[in-house]
């Protein structure tokens, strides 16, 4: 299945915005692993997901053509 | 009232809105690049008390982006630049300033009179505080934060239609590592995004304060100014978080969850190091940044090369590790500490050298 991915602060500096074909994963937290996997920057990092814009809280279902955001947190001012 | 005449006369707005401005307290923490454009749009609507906290001078790379200042300022605390020009703009508002940094010790009774609390620190440090102390006393706060070309808005601790409220605790429950997410300092901030983000944050209180609109509650706004996109997440309870229920637990929790594992010191207590001779004291800025400290006694290794340096073994026991603002100095700590452990004392100088300028030999 196919997921839209967006990226925002220093995730998008490695993490482009893409479309992602991913096959075998079927949840929130496979995806985390997976993404963790191929871009090995995210692991050391804090960030949240959010499925469909919504914060994901504990484990969800993704679904074909589900959007999945990265948001890190920002401490500037 | 002719000086509001032009938000009286808006629909749904009206003298009822304008009255509920002039009756209310807030507490803007951070007279920084969002703190500026925040103060000065609540002061100029007619907020009736505006409380001004923080303890920096101004700086001369503040003035690109801190709009409230000059060129003359620099070297002067902010709260006072600000309440002057505030005041000269709207001398009905009641200024009260705070020229001290927000701690575990003040902060709840510096907030506890203000009906909306707005945070614009710079440093997660802060934030989590700011978080933890409005949540447990349950006051509205404006959370605004930017990095780069893009800025987050939320409104914590202010209950939906449906009786929910979130803090930032429930997007973040636990601060990122010292040095894991750059500060503007580090990565460079466009002054006009802290400008826009503090000006909706602004925005934000007008609405809390007056009730119209829908103000951001249990949700993060992301704005990307280079796209001019927006993207909006709904924030729900995570419940990994229970804020204390008490000022003596507040005072016994840990609001930033960090463990050091080295001390943080102060110009006084780094002086008195210096005079060990196996003391030595470790500049992590970059080479273009000011004031020039005597590299004689200062040595400087920028935080990028850093790692390299870290690589070779460091004969002094005692190692102070300096910045601009005592962020980098922390990474580079927990750095060294996690090589040598114990085995070497290891200090970060707090708020840094733009805090303590004057215990410095400079050159420039």
């Amino acid at each position: 299945m196919q997921i839209e991915l967006i990226s925002f602060g220093k995730l998008s500096d490695f993490i482009p915005n893409q479309n992602l074909e991913i096959e075998g994963i079927e949840n929130t937290d496979d995806l985390k692993q997976y993404l963790e996997k191929i871009f090995p920057e995210l692991a050391a990092m804090k960030y949240k997901l959010a499925l469909n814009k919504n914060l994901v809280q504990q484990n969800s279902k993704i679904k074909n053509r589900d959007s999945i955001a990265l948001m890190p947190p920002f401490s500037g001012g | 009232m002719e000086r509001y005449q032009r938000q009286l006369i808006l629909k749904g707005f009206g003298l009822e809105a304008q009255e509920r401005l002039a009756q209310a307290k807030v507490l803007v923490i951070g007279a920084g690049g969002l703190g500026c454009p925040a103060l000065q749009y609540l002061v100029a609507a007619g907020v009736g008390c505006v409380g001004i906290a923080d303890h920096d001078v101004v700086e001369l790379s503040n003035l690109q982006r801190q709009v409230l200042y000059t060129s003359a300022d620099v070297g002067t605390l902010k709260v006072e630049n600000a309440a002057k020009r505030l005041q000269q703009m709207n001398p009905e508002v009641k200024l009260l300033l705070y020229p001290v940094a927000v701690d575990k010790e003040n902060i709840l009774e510096t907030i506890s009179s203000y009906d909306v609390i707005f945070d614009g620190t710079d440093n997660f440090e802060s934030r989590y505080l700011i978080n933890d102390a409005c949540t447990m006393l349950n006051k509205p706060l404006v959370f605004a934060a930017v990095s780069g070309f893009e800025g987050q808005l939320a409104v914590f601790n202010v209950e939906d239609e449906l009786g929910i409220k979130t803090n930032y605790r429930d997007l973040f429950p636990v601060p990122p590592d010292a040095g894991e997410i750059p500060n503007c300092a580090e990565n460079g901030i466009l002054g006009v995004i802290p400008g826009i983000i503090g000006t909706m944050a602004a925005g934000e209180i007008i609405k809390l304060i007056t009730g119209i609109g829908n103000p951001l509650i249990n949700k993060l706004l992301h704005y990307n100014l280079l796209t001019q996109e927006q993207y909006e997440m709904n924030i729900t309870p995570s419940n990994e978080y229970e804020p204390p229920i008490s000022s003596a637990g507040f005072m016994n929790s840990d609001p930033e969850n960090l463990t050091h594992s080295f001390t943080e010191i102060d110009a006084a207590q780094m002086n008195e190091l210096r005079k060990n001779p196996s003391t030595i004291i470790i500049d992590v800025r970059e080479r273009h940044e000011f004031p020039k400290l005597d590299s004689g006694i200062y040595q400087q290794v920028p935080i990028s090369v850093f790692e390299t340096f870290a690589s070779a073994e460091i004969d002094a026991k005692n190692i102070v590790l300096i910045c601009q603002h005592g962020i980098r100095s922390v990474a580079a700590a927990e750095l060294l500490h996690q090589k040598y452990g114990e085995t070497k004392k290891i200090y970060s100088l707090k708020g840094g050298i733009s805090k303590w300028r004057s215990h410095f030999n400079h050159t420039t």
